[in-house]
């Protein structure tokens, strides 16, 4: 697929004092392994998306084969929160809290256009995108996503759990939103991108 | 006879140790990162209200105790069915039959007493109301 | 007929009709008999009867409404036992007064009539609460207040039920509220964000839920007054 996770400590150095030695990437290969086969869901699922998640988990689609057939809707037992359908700004302080109460390790798909953007409701209750909420590792694009679309997202992630590394002390931390705003994404950058397509932003009802 | 326990003695020996190896282990390598939401009680992503200890009503207990009762009659009747052979038998059993002729009923009619007393017990709890759930 | 009789398919009350309506006009057709029976009894109440596609609608004065349901929920040959729906029009049109429809069904006599009051805009959006009348009417006035903050007189406990309590940017239906609201979306969710879905309520009232009613009156009173206890 290509990913690579970002930051410098990824680039691989030739000096043999800064090379990782062989129990360290091989406990690093178990534990990942372990991690991405095993990845116990949440399914936050609050609408539409979520009956395709269903859908994701039957037989015809089945996520057992990639060992995530064990919801778990306590978060305390969860590993990726799958936040599948819309958010709506009356729902923000739970699923901010439901993330919280989530233990290390946890990982965050946001599944279909509404969690990832707002989808189509750009409007006065839905939030517009649960990135500003909560950190997200991997979007999962459709309306909803077919099956196989969750399922690509789901191969990202675990892409993405297999390139952690044990040296990387700061990977487990809990991300802390900015302490003033309470926000993931600096609030400048969220009204930007909040901001309509070509219309006003004063746009009413009625259009007048 | 007390060698034919020593696979016992093996296993929970194994068992004690894989035990304190997955505790230990998690216990020595693991960093933990509390946060105050994360050590709050789950309550639907809402902050918890109130002290979960709430009074809940005895019939819960009393379906315990009676499962009790009843579960600690059915054990006492499994050594009974073990050696039934031999207790329905006036003499000791040659090859593993009971001789024509001594066949007893002693086994059964002990077993039907012990029951009888713990159906006296059972038609009590009956009339009382015990079973009833609302 | 007594209202508790079962009424059993076809064998409803003498003179009822359930069918199917075929080949329904848009405009003019047959009035629901109610109609008539409310110009009759509330000549002044009743401001015009319009029938739309088949269904009755019943322009009241905005005074009046209350007694018109009332009488229309008790009153033997109507009985409109059934209030579907509370709920409010405001049309892009600013000189339209503001609609409020009341949605009634009488289930022994398969009918359904709408009722509308006209509140102009310049005054307070003020109406009278049919909860007395019916008891579905919470949650629906709630929903109208809501979205368009028509307060419902009588009504015991008017506040927000789609938008938090706290919901400052105002009415979202009525025409003036823009589709995206009136703040940034981070100051949107910055208050979302803030807000507490439980600060009305007493710590006793949240314990023990819908014990509530098992408790003697004198503390059920203490309670409702707003009294809390060991925070």
């Amino acid at each position: 697929m290509g990913l690579t996770a970002s930051g410098e400590h990824r680039t691989v150095s030739y000096a043999p004092e800064s090379q990782e030695g062989w129990v360290a990437t091989r406990l690093d290969f178990l534990v990942n392994w372990g991690r991405a086969n095993s990845l116990w869901p949440m399914p936050f699922g609050t609408a539409c998306c979520a009956i395709e998640f269903m859908a994701t988990a039957a037989s015809d689609f089945d996520l057992a084969r990639f060992g995530m057939e064990r919801m778990s809707y306590s978060p305390r037992q969860a590993d990726v929160l799958i936040c599948a359908g819309r958010v709506p700004f009356k729902l923000a302080p739970i699923i901010r809290r439901i993330w919280q109460q989530m233990p290390q390790p946890k990982w965050c798909i946001s599944m279909g256009a509404c969690a990832s953007s707002g989808g189509m409701f750009d409007n006065y209750a839905v939030v517009q995108g649960i990135d500003t909420i909560i950190p997200v590792d991997v979007y999962v694009p459709g309306c909803p996503p077919r099956p196989e679309g969750l399922i690509y997202g789901i191969r990202m992630l675990q892409e993405k759990v297999k390139n952690e590394r044990a040296s990387d002390k700061g990977i487990r931390d809990e991300m802390e939103p900015d302490p003033s705003s309470q926000l993931y994404i600096p609030p400048p950058v969220i009204d930007e991108l909040g901001e309509p397509f070509g219309n006003s932003v004063n746009q009413t009802r009625s259009g007048l | 006879m007390a060698r034919a326990y020593f696979p016992v003695l093996m296993l929970f020996g194994f068992v004690l140790l894989n035990g304190l190896l997955i505790i230990g282990i998690s216990a020595l390598t693991i960093r933990g990162r509390p946060t105050p939401v994360k050590q709050q009680a789950y309550e639907s992503g809402i902050p918890a209200i109130g002290d979960a200890r709430e009074r809940f009503s005895v019939r819960f207990y009393l379906v315990a105790i009676l499962f009790i009762i009843f579960d600690i009659e059915t054990v006492f009747m499994i050594p009974w069915a073990v050696y039934y052979k031999q207790l329905s038998c006036f003499v000791p059993l040659v090859n593993d039959v009971c001789p024509v002729g001594h066949i007893s009923f002693f086994g059964l009619g002990e077993m039907l007493v012990f029951m009888l007393i713990l159906l006296v017990g059972f038609v009590y709890v009956w009339k009382k109301g015990a079973l009833q759930w609302d | 007929m007594s209202r508790f009789e079962v009424v059993r398919t076809g064998a409803s009350a003498p003179g009822a009709q359930p069918a199917t309506q075929r080949n329904v006009q848009h405009r003019g057709g047959e009035a629901n008999t109610s109609a008539k029976a409310l110009q009759d009894k509330f000549p002044a109440g009743v401001k015009r009867v319009e029938v739309i596609w088949g269904e009755t609608i019943v322009y009241v004065d905005p005074a009046a409404a209350h007694e018109i349901i009332r009488w229309l929920h008790d009153d033997q040959s109507q009985q409109y036992d059934f209030l579907s729906d509370v709920t409010a029009v405001e049309y892009r049109d600013a000189e339209v007064p503001i609609e409020i429809v009341w949605h009634l069904r009488s289930l022994p006599y398969r009918r359904f009539l709408r009722i509308k009051a006209q509140l102009p805009k310049g005054a307070a959006l003020e109406i009278d609460s049919v909860m007395d009348i019916y008891k579905s009417a919470d949650w629906l006035e709630r929903e109208c207040y809501d979205m368009f903050g028509i307060r419902f007189r009588g009504h015991p406990d008017l506040r927000r039920i789609l938008m938090w309590e706290s919901y400052k940017e105002g009415f979202p239906l009525r025409k003036d509220f823009p589709l995206r609201g009136r703040f940034s979306r981070s100051e949107q969710l910055r208050q979302a964000l803030a807000q507490n879905p439980e600060n009305r309520y007493s710590m006793e009232e949240l314990t023990i839920a819908d014990a509530f009613v098992d408790l003697p009156q004198d503390m059920r009173d203490r309670l409702s007054k707003g009294e809390r206890t060991g925070e």
